[in-house]
């Protein structure tokens, strides 16, 4: 909004002084310079180079070969890539949901007036801050490894278990699920600045008339807190399917045991640098942009129902 | 009551998301400048580009220094990364038209450079003397009938024995001179009932070297002109080895494996003594007892036959190979050759890259290796009646060998596929993957 009227400000006549509005125009240049200068260089070049690319066979070392549609005619066969993004979509259906609880539920807790509260809030929102961390990645390899703490923990409450949580097909994407849950501290900060919003009269008068805590909750926080689920939904939708740093470090790279960790941006990162197919990974990056285009377009197309904008 | 977020920022900041991801690129690895101190004469600038840990930085730096001094002229600027890295940076250079003139290369990775023109044929280099290595070494740097790379050190292939456990347990190392495959998973099994599971007897074979050597003993090549050449049959057999231990209790569990798979050496289970043997370049037996300071035997890969020969030869544990792109290949041959065929070097490298592949320099080394490197070179001698021809080098599309391979095997560890089926799988995708290349 703030950069609308910036805008209006910048193209608005002053007094039919065409010469002090290029001036302006040339000084609104100037300072957007560096962000031209870094789109057009860092995300808008680079784009259309890996857009070109995903029509070629090209690996790195010699002149990319256009192949037209090769490469995409490739993935209906690639079985790793149906697999990868098996696992990609398992990732982001079970772990935004979650993750998306434990960051409201905390954020309602921390809502009470609690003492203390930016300790508390500091506290959970580090997890984030850490979570896509090399040193976290590696601190999770020894909790749930075969000896490791999470094991240790079932056998103090009497249950004796050798498993490798992070060594086994069946269970090293729940850990990784798991450390993505972990790092509910930015939703929830988001969650808690929009349940400040909420203002208190509509709590009063829900007291007054008698309604019970989570009648409160039904009938006033969630709708009122629709637009903040909506943004949270939609970033931890987009945030997951891009997940790579957790389970590049858990798997040292391979996404195993036996590909059950094979994330897509893995599986693209492998085939890119590992097998020199830039020419597919780059295809692979934009099969995975329309995908989670796709998501976001439904998600907004959904938000019409459910998502309440008070003005 | 004004929302927090409208409908527009959720919009705006989803659009820079998505957008965001077609322009992701690939970042390099972790890399160092050790910068070197500027010599006035210097007429031309070298960069020497390797891969490894800070031992290896250190004496490497050293090397240099000590080859600026003898060449005033020559200014080398030396460049690392990890593992990993090193080849994301490697190809990305190259990609740029900025690779470093000298770079350390890999036997899984050296056709696929070659084959794309990015290296210099060193036998038109006149300052690099190749003379000195073992042609059957030598031949390993060749590709297309080209000398792509100098061998910097051979290695040899056998199983570690941490005799500190088997004394522990009271266990006696079998004679190992003519052992098969069933003697070494009796001896795993040993290990495992007397320590009471405490360790896990042999872990598998999972990479190329071992994947050339069995294939070897069967009769086969693992590649023949530029093409995976193995029978499934014996690659099934390959898994089915590594399956039998796991599943009989003579190694470790797959889920241990697996997870143990990223370890760094020092702390690998062999290391810390969870696992009684392992096969591994026998020059790595220096790193595996760093740490744990455990007494550790080299003993012979089993075979099928105790009277079999010619199955066993040396790998060239890493190469130098000059880039396609350099402006000096004169100069970098000299660098090169001062690497390999320099006394002063030699004393400089010592072993930190495994024996050095000129046997002159090997000799210079005799009186100062260390009581590991001695059992290294004792056995890696041991095995002279055994050596066969070299085999045809990894080629180019299959630079991604090893891991093909453990993915495969951890499908049979974890039954997802039989033996059988995961070799025919295997053999299909190296295939589909040495064709998409050429």
């Amino acid at each position: 909004m703030s950069l609308l009227k910036l805008q209006k400000l910048a193209l608005t006549p002053k007094g039919g002084q065409t010469r002090s509005n290029t001036r302006d125009n040339k000084a609104a240049l100037v300072f957007l310079g560096p962000w031209l200068l870094g789109s057009v260089v860092l995300v808008i070049g680079p784009m259309a180079a890996s857009l070109y690319l995903s029509f070629t066979n090209y690996n790195l070392l010699q002149s990319p070969k256009w192949v037209g549609a090769g490469n995409f005619a490739r993935m209906l066969t690639d079985t790793r890539l149906h697999h990868s993004l098996e696992v990609t979509f398992l990732y982001v259906l079970i772990g935004v949901p979650l993750q998306l609880g434990a960051a409201l539920g905390l954020a309602l807790l921390l809502d009470r007036g609690l003492r203390g509260l930016t300790f508390y809030r500091s506290a959970f929102y580090l997890p984030s801050l850490l979570g896509a961390s090399v040193a976290i990645a590696v601190l999770w390899r020894l909790i749930f490894g075969g000896t490791g703490l999470f094991n240790t923990i079932l056998g103090l409450i009497g249950i004796e278990s050798t498993t490798s949580w992070i060594g086994n097909p069946d269970t090293a994407l729940s850990t990784i699920i798991l450390l993505h849950v972990w790092t509910f501290g930015s939703p929830m900060v988001i969650f808690l600045a929009g349940l400040r919003q909420i203002p208190v009269e509509f709590y009063e008068a829900a007291q007054i008339d008698g309604a019970t805590t989570f009648q409160q909750f039904r009938g006033i926080t969630i709708p009122l807190l629709t637009p903040i689920i909506f943004f949270n939904l939609v970033l931890a939708i987009i945030n997951s399917f891009q997940a790579f740093t957790q389970a590049f470090i858990v798997s040292a790279g391979s996404g195993g045991p036996s590909d059950s960790t094979l994330f897509y941006t893995l599986y693209l990162y492998q085939e890119g640098f590992g097998a020199f197919r830039m020419g597919y990974a780059s295809a692979m990056a934009w099969l995975l942009v329309l995908i989670v285009g796709a998501c976001t377009a439904i998600n907004f197309w959904a938000s019409k129902f459910w998502v309440h904008y008070e003005d | 009551m004004k929302p927090l977020i409208r409908r527009g920022l959720a919009l705006t900041a989803a659009t820079a998301f998505v957008l965001g991801l077609a322009g992701c690129g690939g970042s390099d690895g972790p890399a160092g400048d050790a910068s070197s101190v500027a010599d006035p004469v210097a007429t031309v600038e070298l960069r020497l580009y390797w891969w490894g840990g800070d031992a290896r930085h250190e004496r490497t730096q050293q090397a240099i220094d000590a080859f600026m001094a003898k060449y005033p002229n020559i200014k080398v600027t030396g460049e690392f990364s990890d593992w990993s890295g090193y080849w994301d940076k490697l190809a990305t250079s190259t990609a740029g038209g900025n690779s470093p003139d000298v770079v350390q290369m890999d036997q899984l990775y050296l056709a696929s450079y070659a084959a794309r023109d990015t290296l210099t044929d060193l036998g038109a280099v006149s300052t690099l003397d190749t003379s000195q290595l073992e042609p059957a070494v030598l031949g390993m740097g060749q590709w297309g009938g080209r000398q792509y790379a100098m061998p910097v050190s051979t290695a040899a292939f056998g199983l570690l024995v941490n005799l500190d456990v088997l004394d522990q347990y009271g266990v006696t190392l079998p004679d190992t001179e003519k052992w098969n495959w069933d003697d070494l998973k009796a001896f795993g099994l040993e290990i495992a009932e007397k320590s009471g599971g405490a360790v896990a007897g042999v872990a598998p074979m999972g990479n190329e070297y071992s994947l050339q050597l069995f294939a070897r003993q069967k009769g086969d090549n693992l590649f023949e002109d530029d093409q995976i050449a193995i029978r499934p049959e014996t690659l099934a057999a390959y898994f089915q080895h590594a399956l039998d231990l796991a599943q009989s209790g003579a190694g470790p569990s797959a889920s241990r494996l697996s997870e143990t798979a990223g370890l760094a050496i020092d702390q690998s289970d062999f290391a810390t003594g969870k696992v009684a043997a392992i096969f591994s370049q026998v020059s790595q037996v220096s790193a595996y007892t760093a740490g744990s300071g455990a007494n550790v035997q080299i003993v012979k890969t089993p075979s099928f036959d105790a009277n079999q020969t010619k199955y066993e030869y040396f790998k060239p544990g890493m190469y130098w190979a000059m880039s396609a792109q350099t402006d000096h290949p004169e100069e970098a041959g000299r660098l090169i050759d001062f690497l390999i065929n320099d006394p002063e070097a030699a004393a400089i490298l010592g072993t930190e890259r495994g024996l050095p592949a000129n046997p002159a320099m090997l000799d210079s080394l005799t009186a100062t290796l260390t009581e590991n490197e001695a059992k290294a070179v004792a056995y890696s001698q041991s095995l002279e009646g055994l050596l066969g021809d070299a085999p045809a080098i990894v080629p180019n599309g299959a630079s991604e060998l090893d891991k093909i391979i453990a993915r495969y095997q951890q499908e049979v560890l974890f039954e997802q596929r039989t033996a059988l089926d995961a070799a025919n799988a295997m053999i299909k995708e190296v295939k589909d993957s040495i064709n998409s290349a050429a």
